[in-house]
């Protein structure tokens, strides 16, 4: 080969790894980039008069002498549609029993539109579920029903043998020369006075629990489930983790049992997580009956086992890096073998052990498939600690995947799903995070 | 401390024994606790295999491995898991075809391309993208992806291409218009001149090739989003931190003198890299890919909730634009109707499943382990 | 870590006063909506009940009430045989409450042209008999076929009502859930599902099956062919005046009517 293509080779081969580099990177962007934009929207949004009526109602929180006021101008701007409604209904009742069957569906979906825009019309009954008793809460959810009343949707299916096309037509053309007519025009001209969008930083959307299956409210039963959950992976797996790695550093002496225990230990790395599912459903709730129902304490102890081989691999390399200087040092002092690992060794080692755990805990709050069968549930209230013991939870997790399949109002809650989303990888992140910061000490300690 | 000078610094037969006692004491509780996680495995394997051999009793091993028909409940039940395990082969291999080589490249140039402070940028990325929890990546999955790649999947695929084969073509060009040259300069009067010509237009032809085969691409409609092409790529974003750090401590592992020997029979970097250290750690780096393929076998969230669970075999096998079943979220979305209270061969042909997914990835392992075992023999540590 | 420590602590606290009753509720995915909205009804007005609801399919529902693992069962089909058997052997008496009447309607994506099929033609696109839309009067178009996954009662009702007990074709996806249904067939032109009646919204069009539009009145009525029954399973019937007793008869009263029908569901009380 030429010396100048082998040049040139040799840059495109690193522009090639560059190029790895970059697409990684763009991989990380593209998909953290959604997650934080429209997941910051759960908590920092453009929030209406009717957001502030549930957080008063609901929670009990806001200024309700301010709120009243506000609600009193509201109302004044509300009261012509309701006014418009009433004679419109004058009207009807007044036709002709023909003309007005022309009428009557498509006023009936101009009514139940305005319901879902506004909220129950004042006067009439409260409806008993609570996703009706209030209009929209965040502007740009009322922007697109505020469409929804101003258009109905068709579909043109006249060329045959095509998909139809979409349509919309403004209902105002249905309602032409009746008293309802400038109801469609007052509408869009008064729709912020009628709903008074302010900006509003939701930050208590991750301490508030949720109200009518997450259609108003925040996550905290989720997020206290997925904390309960963590810890009590901790709580079981970081000391046998620690003693394991204790045991395989100091005192086992390489043969073949020891070689048999790390064999065990990776493969329990390399079981697929939904196998621990199934798992902890057969072992711990089936067998040994560790609860009556699902429960946080069955999902702990099946996401301990989980997590084990992180820390005991990641604890192995911190007692390991714990210069051999120390240790012979207290053996010089006369430190018996346990006493040179209790105050030599593992404080030594903690900081690197930490970071192990630090890095689990992580993985333990962002898994799913262990706990689908033995400790989440997608309703259920913020649980007290004695109650881990036998009662399942919430959890961030499983919840993000039953907002986005299975629950009833997917597309209304979209915001709530990416906030979730963001609070999950906030949390995971800030733990790495801390991980790093912890690892990069430790590393200037070592060279320093 | 201080120790009271009447004590005799020789210790007492008793107390000897006493300490002995306890240090052995000591030391098999320890050796106790450590087993726990050899218990655990046992249990698990025990669990898992006591409710899959029922299956296998009841049904017997032919259809669940060869039949492609999967009708769980139907009358009679069929229990055909092949194009189940043919989707999960299908999503891993797409994986692999992700992760693979980008991980491998990005491993190089993190171990030898890059300065040391650039590493120090580029390593919390990789740390993020394998922190990030694997619902969430199946919700980007679902909620994002599936829909850009419904609604415009024609110039994602076009795009894709540029990406990928964009560098492959130019590293092609190169070679091809050397080799060529090579061939040609005896015969031409101006070789210079032939360079100029040649590169080009090959350059040229490359484009034109390439273009050719965007467009095809962008004209390609994707009938759903949820698929064995979205899931795949998914699943090679995961696997790719594994792979990547796998594999840089690989070839970070075949030491300096080996680059420097290689330098000094003057060879440039890539040649260096391609010839000596590549082949010298593609031990650990075949041990990095195994590592990147169980975590893609093993992964739950993302296929139950992006790939469209047909337990079909796409027509072509290959047709990644085709949805797919995968054997964890067969497992996962099936328990719920599996009633095991009866014993029924349904429920237990998820245990048999699982058993499947268990032997599969504990031979990777075993794998995976024999081979770095042995590359660190042959590197003498 | 502090923080944490500290709300665990605040948690523990807080309510270290009154033991707390729980109501563990499992199963369907259809009943769910309507399990939730009487959950968080039920728990509004009783602070000192815990409910919790999963929605892991029917057949979980059956198997947690028989392990003793939950204490309502959520189902979208009756119980079976074997599965009252596996009870009866466990000293579990399973009692059904029928909380509301659900439709199946047949779901397409609303740009799609067709209108009605009879069960039929439903069936034979399920088989894979019919394969284009253009062989019932639509577009030429390939079918795209979504089902409910094999663990819901929801799949069982169809393959009793509409298979007749036949293998659906083999390249129909499956979904985890009537969400995920409607979520597919609005994204898929060319999509065929079906789901509860709660989950039929303006984003996707039902059909008319046999010249029946589904709707409360049709499925009352009994006639759109696609209907079933939605059940509570207890164990035994619950002792009077228990919160359990209270959760499960919810749907008897006014209230608890006119939630069903607003989540869309039919009530059993409204003749």
């Amino acid at each position: 080969m030429r010396l100048g293509t082998r040049k040139l080779l040799d840059k495109a081969f690193s522009g090639l790894g560059l190029m790895a580099i970059a697409l990684m990177a763009m991989a990380l962007v593209l998909i953290l980039t959604p997650i934080i934009w429209r997941g910051s929207k759960a908590y920092l949004f453009k929030g209406t008069i009717e957001h502030r009526r549930v957080m008063l109602e609901q929670f009990g929180r806001g200024d309700a002498k301010a709120f009243n006021r506000e609600t009193r101008q509201a109302a004044e701007a509300r009261a012509p549609v309701y006014r418009m409604l009433e004679e419109f209904e004058a009207e009807m009742k007044a036709m002709d029993r023909t003309v007005r069957r022309n009428y009557k569906d498509a006023y009936g979906e101009v009514e139940e539109a305005l319901h879902v825009l506004l909220g129950p019309r004042p006067g009439k009954r409260t409806p008993v579920l609570l996703r009706q008793q209030y209009g929209q809460t965040r502007w740009d959810r009322t922007m697109v029903k505020l469409h929804e009343v101003l258009y109905a949707t068709e579909w043109d299916y006249s060329t045959p043998g095509a998909m139809g096309v979409q349509i919309e037509k403004p209902r105002v053309d249905q309602f032409r020369g009746t008293r309802l007519e400038p109801l469609f025009d007052y509408l869009p001209a008064h729709i912020d006075e009628m709903m008074r969008p302010r900006t509003t930083f939701y930050w208590r959307f991750i301490t508030d629990t949720s109200k009518d299956s997450h259609i108003f409210g925040g996550i905290w039963p989720e997020v206290l489930g997925t904390i309960y959950l963590t810890l009590g992976a901790m709580l079981f797996a970081v000391p046998m983790g620690v003693i394991a790695a204790v045991y395989l550093c100091e005192y086992a002496k390489e043969g073949r049992i020891i070689s048999f225990l790390r064999i065990c230990i990776s493969t329990l790395a390399g079981v697929p997580s939904i196998v621990f599912g199934l798992f902890g459903l057969a072992f711990f709730l089936n067998t040994i009956h560790v609860s009556d129902s699902k429960s946080v304490l069955a999902g702990s102890l099946t996401l301990s086992l989980l997590v084990l081989p992180t820390i005991i691999r990641s604890s192995e390399e911190a007692i390991l890096a714990v210069p051999r200087s120390y240790k012979e040092a207290a053996f010089g002092l006369g430190a018996g073998r346990w006493r040179t690992v209790l105050t030599v060794i593992l404080p030594a080692a903690l900081p690197g052990i930490l970071t192990g755990i630090v890095i689990s805990m992580g993985r333990a709050a962002g898994e799913t498939a262990p706990i689908i069968f033995t400790a989440a549930v997608s309703v259920g209230m913020p649980l007290k600690l004695w109650e881990t013991m036998n009662q399942p939870t919430p959890a961030l997790p499983w919840n993000i995947y039953n907002l986005c399949t299975e629950h009833e109002a997917v597309d209304e809650i979209r915001h709530v799903q990416y906030g979730m989303v963001l609070t999950l990888v906030a949390l995971v992140l800030l733990l790495n995070l801390a991980a790093i910061t912890m690892r990069a000490r430790i590393a200037k300690k070592l060279r320093g | 401390m201080a120790q009271s000078p009447s004590k005799s610094l020789v210790m007492s037969d008793a107390a000897s024994l006493r300490l002995r006692l306890g240090g052995w004491l000591g030391q098999g509780l320890l050796f106790l606790v450590t087993s726990l996680s050899t218990f655990a495995v046992f249990f698990i394997f025990y669990f898992i295999f006591k409710d899959a051999v029922p299956f296998f009793k009841l049904e017997g091993t032919r259809e669940f491995f060869t039949s492609t028909r999967w009708y769980p409940s139907g009358h009679p039940p069929e229990f055909g898991a092949l194009p189940i395990m043919v989707g999960t082969g299908l999503v891993t291999l797409g994986a692999v075809v992700v992760a693979v080589p980008l991980g491998i490249a990005a491993a190089v140039c993190l171990s030898d391309l890059l300065p040391f402070r650039m590493r120090q940028v580029v390593k919390p990325v990789i740390e993020i993208l394998a922190a990030i929890p694997s619902v969430a990546y199946g919700f980007f999955a679902l909620v994002v992806f599936a829909t850009v790649l419904q609604n415009h999947g024609g110039s994602v695929l076009s795009i894709g291409a540029w990406l990928v084969l964009g560098p492959v073509f130019f590293l092609l060009v190169m070679v091809a218009g050397d080799l060529l040259l090579d061939r040609l300069k005896h015969m031409l009067p101006k070789p210079r001149l032939a360079g100029a010509v040649i590169f080009p237009a090959l350059g040229i032809l490359a484009f034109l090739v390439l273009r050719q085969i965007a467009a095809r691409l962008a004209g390609i409609e994707i009938s759903s989003g949820t698929n064995a092409l979205n899931v795949s790529i998914i699943l090679g974003i995961m696997a790719l931190p594994t792979v990547v750090s796998v594999s840089e401590d690989a070839l970070q592992a075949a030491g300096r003198e080996l680059r420097e020997g290689s330098y000094a029979l003057g060879a440039t970097r890539a040649e260096t890299l391609v010839k000596a250290v590549i082949p010298a750690s593609i031990s650990g780096i075949l041990a990095a890919v195994i590592l990147g393929v169980m975590r893609a076998i093993g992964e739950t969230m993302v296929v139950w909730m992006a790939s469209g669970n047909a337990a079909r075999i796409p027509e072509p096998w290959y047709n990644v634009l085709q949805p797919v079943r995968t054997l964890t979220a067969t497992i996962a979305g099936d328990m719920g109707e599996a009633d095991h209270v009866t014993g029924s061969a349904r429920f237990h042909v998820l245990f048999a499943m699982a058993a499947c997914l268990l032997a599969f990835s504990f031979a990777m392992n075993l794998a995976s382990e024999l081979i770095v075992k042995r590359s660190r023999k042959k590197l003498g540590k | 870590m502090n923080k944490i420590s500290v709300y665990a602590l605040a948690a523990l606290m807080a309510a270290a006063a009154t033991a707390q009753q729980k109501i563990v509720v499992d199963g369907s995915t259809t009943v769910g909506p309507i399990a939730k909205a009487f959950a968080e009804y039920f728990m509004a007005a009783n602070p000192d009940v815990n409910i919790t609801v999963s929605e892991s399919g029917s057949g979980n529902g059956a198997k947690s009430l028989v392990n003793q693992t939950c204490d309502v069962a959520d189902m979208s089909r009756p119980m079976k045989d074997s599965e009252f058997k596996a009870a009866a052997d466990k000293g579990i008496q399973p009692v059904a409450h029928v909380v509301a009447l659900d439709g199946l309607p047949i779901l397409v994506h609303p740009s799609n042209p067709v209108q009605e099929l009879t069960v039929e033609q439903v069936r034979k696109i399920y088989l894979g008999e019919i394969t284009n839309w253009s062989e019932v009067g639509g577009p030429d178009q390939k079918i795209v076929a979504i089902s409910r996954d094999t663990n819901s009662g929801t799949y069982e009702t169809f393959e009793e009502k509409v298979m007749d007990k036949q293998k659906i074709r083999e390249d129909c996806e499956y979904v985890g859930s009537n969400g995920a249904i409607r979520q597919r067939v609005q994204s898929t032109p060319a999509a065929i599902g079906y789901a509860g009646l709660g989950f039929v919204d303006k984003t996707v069009k039902a059909l008319k099956i046999n010249g029946i539009y589904p709707s409360a009145e049709t499925v009352q009525t009994g006639e759109y062919p696609v209907a079933r029954p939605l059940f509570m399973y207890t164990n035994g019937y619950p002792k009077l005046g228990s919160p359990l007793y209270r959760f499960v008869t919810i749907h008897l009263g006014a209230d608890g009517q006119e939630m069903v029908e607003e989540i869309g569901f039919v009530p059993v009380t409204s003749y």
